[in-house]
């Protein structure tokens, strides 16, 4: 099966630069044909089950090479191999799609944020990029972005198409500067096999914290086995303080709002959790990250996100696991949403050449390949219909958690953000200091990174 | 007096020949890189918009931040002041030891040298496991320690790890120090009724004196700009026990989601500065006048 | 031969016969634990590699089992560059290791042995200039190459800002080692009417072969193992090096352990290779007991 794969890759490889080869050889106006093949993905993920399917699908497509092709660069970080692999295949797809679009890509294995960074100070940066929203507010404000409202009408792209949550955040000053290429939300993963040994009911969406806690100091006295898992992780405890009715900064991001009460009475919950012994953290159990602890057997629910689904099926294939929408609060649903959008440089010299890429990229048929790799989830509203989401009560999960969510975003200064609220919590677990003093700390800590 | 003055000019010309390839490549991609950051360092820069002039403001706004006083000089100078003397005591002792006629040589210099190897974040993956609460470090000294979570041992697994994986290097260089030193006077020691640790003492260490300055300097810039380990095992962390100065720098410099560059290289500067005083400081003891 | 092990290649006269007794055990059980240490976490990494990626949280074992070599073909096979890598890494480690080595150690020589205006302000500065972080350094660095010479996304240009950049270490670790080798062999030459040339190039450098080969190990290791440069000017996956594509076996998110272990040994067997074999040309003794017989 593998050595077919490569085979085959080799073979695309070698088409492509026979193509390539055509291209740069300036051939007159007459119609070129060429054959691309495209390649083969993989489709490695089930969930709860791994089933490792291959289906090498070998197309051969006739397509019209134009004599000079526009060429654009494209830059993202690798998440993975199989995810390297999915987004040459959509490139390939495009390049059949839109054969006059030459799209290279370029991508970078490490360190996204300061290459593009430095490429961006001098000139050299692709023509589009992946765009995380964590990051957005810095590029928006600095205006190295084009806006994509014109190229979307032209072509006839609507923003409804995408989810709300997604476009609004990729959204600066009313306009857009980015088009959602997928996303995350938080969800409740819990360990069927100790509910089933506690003789507890799963999990459902309709959970609140009361029915959280319950559990989770159920399964602790039956199994031994903690409940659940309260990481000092910014990227986990802020679904707390929405779930209460608070924020972990202003609408304007002037100002941070962790002394707030609403702040404070999450971080007593959640750091309460450990103290009362229903929850650990996950240095607790020797390991730096949740999911590993979840996966390991050491805590039976944990907030973690899509990216849980492959890694447990890649290195922890017999945890029998389920997901539902994270508890409520007192004021009701709140989650966190992770995206990515693809955004094009105001210094690229063939914008409408990389909108029409991001536009075949981001395409319903391509979204729906995404979707179907199992890795991420398209941002389509369109696609909510989607077999594969009927199927898989994970994704579906996640996907429709993006409705209560609030974008992973903290202004122009959230790395500090971020670690004074990680320190906040750390303060807690580590030294015992109490939740209000740790957290008017953090937020003094905020203030004078912000007043710089 | 023209002979002499002719040998002098050959002499010039001569030295700038040899030193041209390495002034032209260094003086391009560092002396100008540095000449560059050093003008940063005295601008606003966020990465993306080219520098703007404002003078002195970020030496004292890196100064006047909390955690680079309170955290990151501390943090560094107790790492170095650890760190420098066991790795050169250490790789010393192992480099006179693999210097000698031994069974399997061959495979102890490549064993000690192994940790070089090892990438750094293997090294990580590693230690982590190893000093994990259940993990092997615990078990075998019958502790229960959360090493890496605990602020007051987190900084000492790191110095642990340091000093393992920089240990082969330096008796790399040791051992090629120790090359250089003739066995006559070994011999003539011998004679005169050294012991070895006399040998080792009187002949050894003072011939090695520009190996040890080197080693030591190199040693001392290394370990305060330590930043690898500290990025894979624990991010500064916790609660910036392992906060160091480059670690600020990086986090200022390039991982904020609006880089601070001109703050970045200012506290660069002042790292180089406190190590080139550290450093002629110690070259006063260990090269004495000669240098 | 057990008894000679510890000692040079002379008769020690009048030491104490308790140290003579126990040394050479003594001595061996330190060489042994400090192996031990060294060795293991290394030993470690190499049975988890051939272990199924599901068996990674395993307790720890000294031998793999179950066995697989899945590890490798994942790392081998993911992506379709790997041999390119393999290719762009030699290449430039290769020919990084041989620009540095030579021209340092012309350089080193010059600052050790000869006379001439501005050395010490030369010198203070090559030296100084390591003192400042390369993190500091590497916006610069970008602009000129990416500006100026067009370096981008070369392996030549990455040699040459590799090699430009890690000059310093180079030139003072030459210079430190020509400071130690005594003046005799050359002032003899200089009396046979050699010039500058002529005695750098056949006596200084052959005397100075164990330096020049440990810093040829440690410049091979180096430019091996170089991530931030390669990073920052590399840009389409066909030019990548080694470090480079493995960087891409870490996820965002997480990592599958097995193979970032499995890549991180394929990627540490060269340097292995390169120190095991060249470390025999560390011979105590070499370089005098040669030239006596000349002398």
């Amino acid at each position: 099966m593998m050595r077919r794969k490569a085979v085959l890759t080799t073979l695309v490889l070698v088409l492509l630069a026979v193509v390539l080869g055509a291209c740069a050889q300036q051939q007159p106006q007459t119609q070129v044909v060429e054959k691309v093949v495209t390649q083969v993905v993989e489709k490695p993920v089930e969930v709860t089950k791994v089933v490792e399917k291959e289906v090498p699908v070998e197309v051969t497509k006739v397509v019209e090479v134009p004599a000079e092709r526009i060429e654009v660069r494209l830059s993202g970080w690798t998440a993975s191999p199989e995810e390297e692999n999915l987004l040459r295949s959509l490139l390939y797809e495009c390049s059949v799609q839109r054969p006059d679009i030459l799209v290279k890509y370029e991508p970078i294995p490490s360190d996204y944020w300061a290459k593009i960074k430095t490429m961006i100070g001098s000139g050299t940066e692709p023509d589009f990029y992946y765009m995380d929203i964590f990051q957005f507010p810095f590029f928006a404000e600095e205006g190295v972005l084009q806006p994509l409202d014109e190229y979307m009408a032209e072509a006839g792209v609507s923003r409804d198409e995408f989810l709300d949550t997604l476009i609004n955040a990729f959204t600066w000053n009313g306009k857009t500067y980015g088009i959602p290429k997928d996303f995350n939300t938080l969800a409740l993963f819990y360990n069927k096999d100790l509910f089933d040994q506690a003789g507890l009911e799963y999990p459902t969406n309709d959970w609140t914290w009361e029915d959280l806690k319950a559990a989770a100091q159920t399964i602790k006295e039956k199994t031994g086995v903690a409940g659940f898992s309260v990481p000092a992780d910014p990227g986990r405890f802020p679904i707390f303080v929405f779930q209460n009715g608070g924020k972990i900064m202003t609408d304007d991001f002037s100002d941070t709002l962790l002394d707030s009460p609403e702040v404070i009475e999450a971080a007593e919950f959640y750091t309460g959790a450990r103290a009362e012994g229903w929850a650990i953290i996950p240095q607790d159990v020797g390991v730096g990250w949740q999911g590993e602890a979840f996966g390991k057997g050491d805590v039976a629910m944990v907030l973690e996100g899509g990216w849980m689904v492959p890694y447990l099926s890649a290195q922890f294939p017999d945890r029998n696991y389920g997901a539902v929408h994270p508890p409520a609060g007192p004021k009701g649903e709140g989650n966190l949403v992770f995206t990515v959008a693809y955004s094009i440089s105001v210094n690229s010299k063939n914008p409408q050449a990389a909108f029409d890429a991001i536009a075949c990229i981001t395409s319903e048929e391509n979204q729906l390949k995404v979707l179907e790799s199992g890795f991420a989830l398209p941002s389509r509203k369109a696609l909510q219909d989607a077999d594969y989401l009927k199927e898989n009560e994970v994704a579906r999960t996640i996907f429709t958690g993006a409705e209560f969510a609030t974008p992973f975003m903290w202004g122009l200064q959230g790395e500090a953000v971020n670690n004074a609220m990680a320190q906040a919590l750390e303060r807690v677990y580590l030294e015992g200091m109490s939740v209000e003093g740790s957290f008017k700390q953090a937020a003094e800590e905020v203030r004078a990174a912000l007043q710089e | 007096m023209t002979r002499v003055s002719k040998q002098t000019l050959q002499e010039w010309f001569a030295a700038y020949t040899f030193l041209f390839p390495v002034l032209l490549g260094w003086g391009i991609f560092v002396f100008l890189a540095m000449v560059m950051s050093f003008y940063f360092s005295f601008t606003t820069f966020n990465l993306l918009k080219p520098p703007q002039w404002l003078g002195i403001d970020n030496y004292i706004r890196v100064i006047r931040h909390p955690d680079f006083l309170r955290y990151a000089v501390p943090n560094t100078l107790k790492y170095v002041a650890v760190v420098v003397p066991i790795q050169t005591v250490l790789s010393l002792i192992f480099a006179f030891a693999l210097d000698q006629k031994l069974r399997a040589r061959d495979f102890f210099r490549t064993a000690f040298y192994l940790p070089s190897v090892t990438s750094s974040v293997v090294i990580g993956i590693i230690f982590v496991w190893l000093f994990a609460p259940q993990g092997v470090i615990n078990q075998l000294l019958g502790l229960d320690i959360n090493w890496l979570n605990n602020t007051k041992t987190s900084l000492p697994t790191i110095m642990v790890v340091n000093i393992w994986s920089t240990t082969g290097t330096l008796m790399l260089i040791f051992l090629a120090g120790l090359q250089d030193i003739p066995s006559e006077l070994y011999e003539a020691a011998a004679i005169d009724g050294a012991t070895r640790i006399q040998m080792f003492r009187y002949v050894t260490v003072p011939l090695l004196r520009p190996v040890i300055f080197f080693v030591v300097t190199l040693g001392i810039i290394g370990t305060f700009q330590v930043f690898d380990q500290i990025y894979i095992m624990t991010k500064g962390g916790p609660l910036k026990s392992t906060m160091t100065w480059v670690y600020l720098i990086y986090f200022w410099g390039w991982q904020e989601v609006r880089p601070d560059m001109g703050r970045a290289s200012a506290a660069a500067f002042l790292l180089a500065v406190t190590i080139f005083v550290v450093t002629m400081i110690q070259r006063r003891f260990l090269e004495g006048s000669e240098a | 031969m057990a008894q000679a092990t510890v000692a040079r290649p002379v008769a020690l006269g009048g030491e104490m016969p308790l140290w003579d007794r126990i040394k050479v055990p003594v001595f061996y059980a330190l060489l042994i634990a400090w192996t031990l240490i060294a060795v293991l976490p290394y030993w470690l990494t190499v049975v988890y590699s051939f272990m199924p990626k599901t068996e990674i949280f395993a307790p720890p074992r000294l031998w793999p089992s179950p066995f697989t070599l899945e590890n490798y073909r994942v790392v081998l096979t993911a992506f379709d560059e790997f041999p390119r890598w393999l290719l762009n890494s030699t290449l430039f480690a290769i020919s990084a290791t041989a620009l540095r080595v030579f021209f340092a150690a012309m350089a080193g020589y010059a600052f050790a042995r000869m006379r001439f205006p501005g050395r010490n302000l030369l010198f203070n500065l090559v030296l100084g200039s390591m003192m400042l972080p390369g993190m500091a350094m590497l916006v610069p660095q970008y602009w000129m190459a990416v500006k100026w010479f067009k370096f981008v996304d070369t392996i030549y240009g990455l040699t040459i800002v590799w090699v430009s950049s890690s000059f310093a270490f180079g030139v003072f670790m030459m210079t430190q080692f020509f400071k130690q080798v005594p003046r005799d062999l050359e002032e003899a030459a200089f009396i046979d009417g050699a010039g500058w040339f002529t005695t750098f190039f056949r006596v200084i450098l052959p005397l100075a072969r164990p330096a020049l080969l440990a810093l040829g190990i440690l410049s091979f290791q180096g430019s091996w193992n170089e991530f931030m440069l390669s990073l920052i000017l590399l840009q389409t996956p066909e030019n990548f090096t080694l470090p480079l594509g493995l960087a891409m076996f870490r996820f965002q998110y997480y990592a599958i352990y097995s193979n970032v272990l499995a890549g991180s040994l394929f990627n540490s067997l060269p340097i292995m290779i390169i120190f095991f074999v060249f470390q025999r040309y560390f011979v105590e003794g070499i370089t005098y007991t040669g030239l006596k017989g000349g002398a």
